[in-house]
């Protein structure tokens, strides 16, 4: 198996864009082509990672349009569809087509388009994630998901609102930062605290929410990318794991199983463990959930993770920043687009180019892209390849 | 009106009792399954009070909530607006949801 680099990456800012789902893939697009310096290159392949562009766009085979957009023709291109995971995925899938030696030189793009659509559509389209009889038939939603999974935590080990309210607080901070960010507004205890309900003991300041957006990756093996760049970031290994689609089926419904599995199929890969990390994106589409994967991905003890915020270390200045981008709840969530702006938030922070949310000379990170509600998981672990 | 049953899919393997029914058995792979009736008493573990809705339900908030019906946990609405953690529930049948124009029916959970 090849080494493989990520040699560039971009992204169009988040939030309700003007344009539609192909713009927005073709402007992340060239972003990242001309951060590689790989405009005048030929491309092999390109990943499209999207859920939900039949639905929302009334357009399908999004990647072979995106060939044609920005003349990668004759490339092979796909669309990776893996939930809210399908930016993760694709990255996946671009990572093992370059270490395989099949492909040279590969184009990961991620993109959602979906303020078009009302909130209550949304809110249906991504629960058809959900168990087809056992949870969807019932009127779940996800934020319903992240609710229950909320209270046993709070029954369990002793987590409070104020926990939740101190993760959106970081979040918002840490967004007001980014450029890219779609919520660019700081936030308060008080005012995430006395936000409306969405679904108890989840308050709107709890919830991610529903944003346009694309982002995008090229990737090559490591002995090519010097050619492109100085900083390459090497993708040192990747886990993926599935888990029981209903919540309440599984062996112990407060851990997540693919979380913790993947982890530890990504650290085995890497050769490192959790202690080697320096910078991490988790998936906070619920507050709860940062918290959640911070435990299950071995960086705190099960139980302790609600802690660890309260002390500060998850803090951009502190001992393991999280979310530096502004996460999920602050960043935005494009669904087909996240996973992959994690991983160029995480290129950004190894190579020193975050700017103000810069953290401190990180050199190992890890993303974390968590698919249905927690039924399938992508983690990446990423470092200086230089 | 048939009676419905409330019901898991036990394992003629392994003797593993699922809901929802599987293909295969989560412990043993296994492929043959006979139904079961799961006890008419269960425990309410976790749940939520629903704003923010889905089409096809109507009136906020919808109370979901998970249920252990020894051992089987079991996703579902419950017809009261003021739950307790530990508080006991029966299946009640009724209508859940409009799908496409269509009235969903299944079990619901009623507090004992």
């Amino acid at each position: 198996m090849r080494d493989v680099a990520i040699i560039g990456a971009g992204m169009t800012k988040f939030g309700r864009a003007p344009g539609d789902l192909m713009d927005l893939l073709a402007e992340a697009s060239l972003r990242a082509i001309k951060h590689a310096n790989a405009e005048k290159e030929d491309f092999d392949a390109v990943y499209v990672s999207n859920m939900m562009a039949g639905e929302t766009s009334h357009q399908t085979a999004v990647a072979s349009s995106l060939a044609d957009r920005i003349a990668l023709v004759p490339a092979a291109a796909d669309r990776i569809e893996n939930g809210p995971a399908s930016g993760g995925s694709a990255i996946k899938n671009a990572f093992m087509a370059v270490a395989s030696g099949c492909y040279d030189l590969v184009l990961v793009t991620g993109g959602e388009k979906m303020t078009t659509a009302d909130t209550d559509i949304i809110t249906d389209l991504v629960a058809t994630m959900t168990h087809p009889t056992a949870e969807y038939i019932h009127g779940v939603t996800l934020p319903a998901m992240g609710a229950m999974l909320t209270r046993l935590y709070m029954e369990r080990y002793g987590l409070t609102e104020r926990h939740l309210a101190m993760v959106a607080v970081k979040n918002h901070a840490n967004a007001l930062k980014n450029p890219y960010a779609h919520i660019q507004r700081a936030c308060t205890m008080e005012g995430a605290m006395s936000s409306g309900i969405i679904a108890d003991p989840l308050r709107l300041y709890y919830v991610c929410p529903i944003s346009d957006g694309a982002a995008s990756l090229v990737l090559c093996p490591l002995e090519k990318a010097k050619k492109f760049t100085d900083k390459p970031v090497r993708i040192a290994g990747f886990g993926q794991a599935t888990d029981v689609q209903a919540l309440q089926e599984r062996e112990d419904p407060i851990v997540l199983k693919s979380v913790k599995i993947a982890a530890e199929r990504a650290f085995r890969m890497a050769g490192v463990t959790a202690d080697d990390i320096d910078v991490a994106e988790l998936h906070d589409a619920f507050e709860i959930l940062e918290i959640a994967e911070s435990e299950d991905i071995g960086f705190f003890e099960k139980g302790k993770g609600h802690l660890a915020v309260e002390k500060g270390i998850t803090a951009l200045d502190g001992e393991l920043p999280i979310n530096p981008s502004g996460g999920l709840k602050a960043r935005g969530h494009p669904v087909g687009a996240t996973g992959v702006a994690q991983a160029v938030e995480l290129v950004w922070q190894l190579r020193g180019e975050a700017g103000e949310r810069q953290v401190k000379d990180p050199k190992r990170a890890l993303s974390c892209n968590f698919g249905g509600f927690g039924n399938n998981t992508v983690i990446h672990i990423f470092e200086r390849g230089w | 009106m048939v009676e419905q049953k409330f019901v898991g899919f036990k394992c003629k393997a392994c003797g593993r009792v699922m809901n929802p029914k599987h293909d295969r058995c989560l412990t043993c792979k296994g492929t043959e399954f006979e139904e079961v009736e799961l006890p008419k008493v269960g425990k309410l573990i976790t749940y939520t009070k629903l704003y923010a809705l889905p089409v096809g339900i109507e009136m906020p908030p919808l109370t979901l909530g998970i249920a252990d019906f020894g051992g089987v946990r079991v996703l579902g609405q419950l017809t009261t607006d003021d739950p307790k953690i530990g508080m006991l529930l029966k299946p009640v049948w009724g209508k859940l949801r409009k799908l496409n124009d269509k009235d969903i029916y299944g079990f619901k959970f009623e507090p004992l």
